[in-house]
């Protein structure tokens, strides 16, 4: 069994700033875990600008956001823990990881969670029809194309315009697609204007608000859906044959939902609640990485 | 390829649940049996979309074959299970009357179970009801419950009959389907799509196909009118119940089914719908689900649903559109045996029908029995369910099975490369028999993974690795390179 003081699960923007600033203040037993297989989390497949205005003063790629992270990471002696996935967390303060070859126990004094968040999927929405191939999460879309090179598509609809759906229209559009649409449920993009004006308006992509997709249809790959306008009820078919959908994100809590809150467990970044930027991530977690070296207990 | 029409004793056609276990069963003689399925692998029909319960044997009437096999078949489960090594929970059943005319049918079911011989059939009051599930809607007022009622994985038990149908030497082909059958001198020729095969004796299981499949040698009055029904599941997490729920309606066809499934989500459905030919889900029969389930349980979270869908159940009828209640068991010459439109109980039945069939067969075809016969198979060992000491010692000797690969579910990269050893060739066939992607991201994070370990394993393309079989191609093939 492997002992730590602090625990870091997630080695994201908030993980890492965490680790760096629980280092900074003094705490000389840090272990940061990520199931990846270099720190950085969700950065890497952010290849667009737009990060790091806050931190650094000027407009940095996701992976190169993450490099300045992981720079300040290696200033310092925190042990990292690449490819290992943490399975449980118990209330006698030990967690459970697993990673090729190896199962084993980590107790620790405390830890703070960091673990990002997940999307919502097209499954929980009330769409009938089919259920094809073709449909992606616009973060696995993201991951797909940025980092594994993947083709996904010709003809693309895009369902949901917060920030990731209009950053995946932009990129589709540059890898030589056409995306047929951004809809909208709200009569207004959801994201932020200024990835509204760099990633939907520069590059004239129709956006169309106060509209949902209510079927899907095909039997292999997606063939088509229908799209409902939400005020009149009327319905049209929408040929495609890739569906990205962009609902919106969730916390990833899934390893303390069962703990509850304690007075050695701090939750930091999108785990915590969604941050837009990854400055806010980074700071929230420079933040909790002083309480958690200090045993200060934040709330809530 | 005349000439060289491979010969058996028996062919089974359709890689359902009733093929695999009919092929399974035949192995208890000495048979030589080719099991025939048209897709890439064995069941992606009805089998893949069902309420997936074993039921205890109440709904039928007495003296009736399906009465009789779900009795008989219901206690054996645990043993079935154990010889394939697939997860069996016997949860018990509570069926739920919320006005006068469901109590009327659940006293009937309750004599009817009593004359079955249903073991633990109690009618219990709304209030002892709710003793069992503590969210129960307070306006049910009767329940009948049954103790012996469970749940199995349907695709996974018939994927483990399948398994032990080859291990006892069956021969499986996939991707070949019957087009034309000939009785010609004491033996059936089956004309597929890859060439003719020939056997002394035909099983048809081609479930929603079967009135055709028995139409390309033999007339018949009955065919099969598809109706479609629609799911919601939900997450693991959900305030699930621990017993199946079944809502006995005031109005025909508004009933309602729970089911805490094996894997832990709650699975709740059917609507009932006519004629429908399609697996796709309606808006309607989702909304009624919806509303039923927040009539069960008010407090119910369906925003913990992570996935809804559309089954088809083959529905066998006289030409003159005269419902067919029974099991059809059509056995129109010597050695040819057709199951039409078995639905449910079909799945708690597809053993006993299977055992039925192959004991029927053997005496046609004079077949000696096997002693050979090996009815265990074990199953892909499941990590997750592995305590911790076992699960280090286990990842330490194959570390495969310490890296994770669905995070949902806790599936590891070992038990996916099993899978595909054993014949998943599409990312929905390593789900089937794994469990990736069934969890709450629905496969957006593991979904390219899997897809990466088939395209390496069974060296083809990534853009040639499928969802679930031709057309249902993930990615597209690159044009440039990288
Ligand atoms: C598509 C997209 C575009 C964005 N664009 C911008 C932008 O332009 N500008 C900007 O400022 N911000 C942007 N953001 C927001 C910003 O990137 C994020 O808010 C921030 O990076 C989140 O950091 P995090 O550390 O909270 O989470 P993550 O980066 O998600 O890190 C969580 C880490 O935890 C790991 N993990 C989780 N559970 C476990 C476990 N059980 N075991 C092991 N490891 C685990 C994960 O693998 C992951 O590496 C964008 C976000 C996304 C998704
Ligand atoms: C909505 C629904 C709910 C149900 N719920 C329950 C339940 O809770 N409990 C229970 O006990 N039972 C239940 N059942 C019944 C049970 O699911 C079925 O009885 C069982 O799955 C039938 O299996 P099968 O093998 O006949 O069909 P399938 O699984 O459809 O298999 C038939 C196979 O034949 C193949 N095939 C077709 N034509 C050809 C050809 N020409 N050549 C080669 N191959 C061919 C097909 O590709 C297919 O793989 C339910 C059924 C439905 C529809």
């Amino acid at each position: 069994m492997a002992v730590c003081d602090l625990l870091i699960i997630g080695a994201g923007a908030a993980g890492i700033s965490a680790a760096v600033s629980a280092w900074n203040a003094g705490c000389r037993d840090i272990l940061l875990v990520d199931r990846g297989e270099a720190p950085g989390g969700i950065l890497p497949q952010c290849r667009h600008e737009g990060f790091g205005m806050a931190s650094f003063g000027h407009e940095l790629t996701g992976p190169e956001y993450a490099a300045h992270l992981i720079q300040q990471l290696s200033r310092t002696d925190v042990r990292f823990l690449p490819q290992t996935e943490v399975l449980s967390v118990s209330e006698d303060r030990k967690a459970i990881v697993s990673s090729r070859g190896t199962v084993d126990q980590i107790a620790f004094a405390r830890l703070i969670l960091a673990a990002g968040c997940r999307e919502h999927q097209i499954g929980s929405l009330p769409v009938s029809g089919t259920r094809p191939a073709g449909i992606f999460t616009a973060g696995q879309a993201q991951e797909m194309i940025n980092l594994r090179h993947q083709d996904l598509g010709d003809e693309i609809l895009i369902l949901g315009s917060g920030d990731l759906g209009m950053i995946m229209a932009r990129r589709f559009t540059l890898e030589g697609k056409h995306v047929i649409a951004v809809l909208e449920q709200q009569a207004h993009y959801g994201g932020m204007a200024r990835n509204y004006h760099r990633c939907i308006e520069a590059y004239q992509i129709p956006l169309r608000t106060g509209v949902t997709v209510s079927e899907i249809h095909g039997r292999g790959r997606i063939s088509g859906v229908t799209i409902k306008n939400l005020e009149t009820g009327t319905r049209e078919y929408s040929a495609c044959d890739t569906l990205v959908t962009a609902l919106g994100l969730i916390p990833e809590q899934t390893l303390v939902q069962d703990i509850g809150e304690r007075d050695w467990l701090y939750l930091a970044g999108n785990c915590r609640h969604v941050h837009d930027i990854a400055d806010s991530a980074s700071a929230e977690g420079i933040l909790v990485g002083e309480c958690a070296a200090a045993g200060l207990h934040l709330g809530a | 390829m005349m000439a060289g029409a491979e010969s058996f004793d028996v062919a089974v056609i359709g890689g359902g649940l009733l093929g695999c276990f009919a092929a399974r069963e035949l192995c208890r003689w000495r048979l030589k049996t080719v099991l025939v399925e048209t897709r890439g692998d064995v069941c992606t029909g009805i089998s893949r979309a069902n309420t997936a319960i074993v039921y205890p044997g109440y709904d039928h009437k007495p003296g009736t074959l399906k009465a009789e096999m779900t009795v008989r078949a219901n206690a054996g489960f645990e043993q079935l299970c154990r010889e394939l090594d697939v997860p069996f929970s016997r949860c018990g059943s509570m069926m739920l009357s919320f006005g006068e005319k469901a109590d009327a049918v659940l006293r009937k079911k309750y004599l009817q179970g009593m004359e079955n011989h249903v073991p633990g059939l109690r009618l219990i009051s709304g209030e002892e009801a709710r003793e069992h599930e503590a969210t129960l809607n307070p306006d049910v007022r009767l329940a009948l419950y049954s103790p012996t009622a469970g749940t199995v994985n349907p695709w996974q038990l018939g994927i483990a009959a399948c398994e032990n149908a080859i291990q006892n030497g069956v021969q499986l082909r996939l991707n070949t389907s019957v087009t034309g059958i000939l009785a010609d001198s004491g033996v059936y020729r089956l004309q597929t799509d890859r060439g003719e095969l020939s056997a002394r004796a035909v099983v048809n299981c081609a479930g929603l196909s079967a009135d055709r499949v028995h139409a390309l040698l033999f007339p018949s009055d009955i065919r099969i009118a598809p109706t479609a029904g629609d799911y919601l599941l939900l997450d693991r997490t959900a305030a699930k119940p621990s017993h199946i729920l079944q809502y006995e309606p005031e109005e025909k066809g508004k009933g309602l089914t729970m089911v805490p499934t094996v894997g832990g989500s709650l699975l709740v459905g059917p609507s009932e719908r006519e004629n429908s030919l399609d697996y796709a889900a309606s808006e309607d029969g989702l909304a009624s689900v919806r509303t039923l389930a927040k009539k069960l349980i008010p407090e119910l979270n369906l925003e913990d649903t992570i996935r809804s869908f559309a089954a088809v159940r083959p529905i066998p009828q006289y030409r003159d559109g005269r419902r067919i209640n029974s099991f059809v068991i059509e056995h129109p010459a010597s050695g040819f045996w057709s199951l039409i439109g078995i639905r449910t109980p079909g799945l708690t039945c597809a053993r006993e029908l299977g055992l039925h069939i192959a004991g029927q067969l053997a005496y046609e075809l004079d077949a000696q029995s096997n002693p050979a016969f090996n009815p265990v198979r074990k199953g892909i060992p499941r990590v997750h369910e592995l305590t911790f000491a076992q699960r280090k010692q286990f990842a330490a000797q194959l570390p495969d099975f310490g890296e994770i690969v669905c995070i949902c579910e806790d599936v590891s990269k070992g038990e996916i490369l099993e899978a595909i050893r054993r014949g998943a060739v599409t990312v929905d066939g390593v789900k089937r028999r794994v469990c990736t992607g069934m969890g709450r991201c629905q496969g957006a994070r593991c979904q390219q993974k899997v897809l990466e370990l088939l395209s390496r394993t069974l060296q083809i393309p990534e853009h040639a690795v499928t969802k679930d079989g031709r057309g249902s191609e993930i990615l597209r093939e690159r044009h440039g390179s990288l």
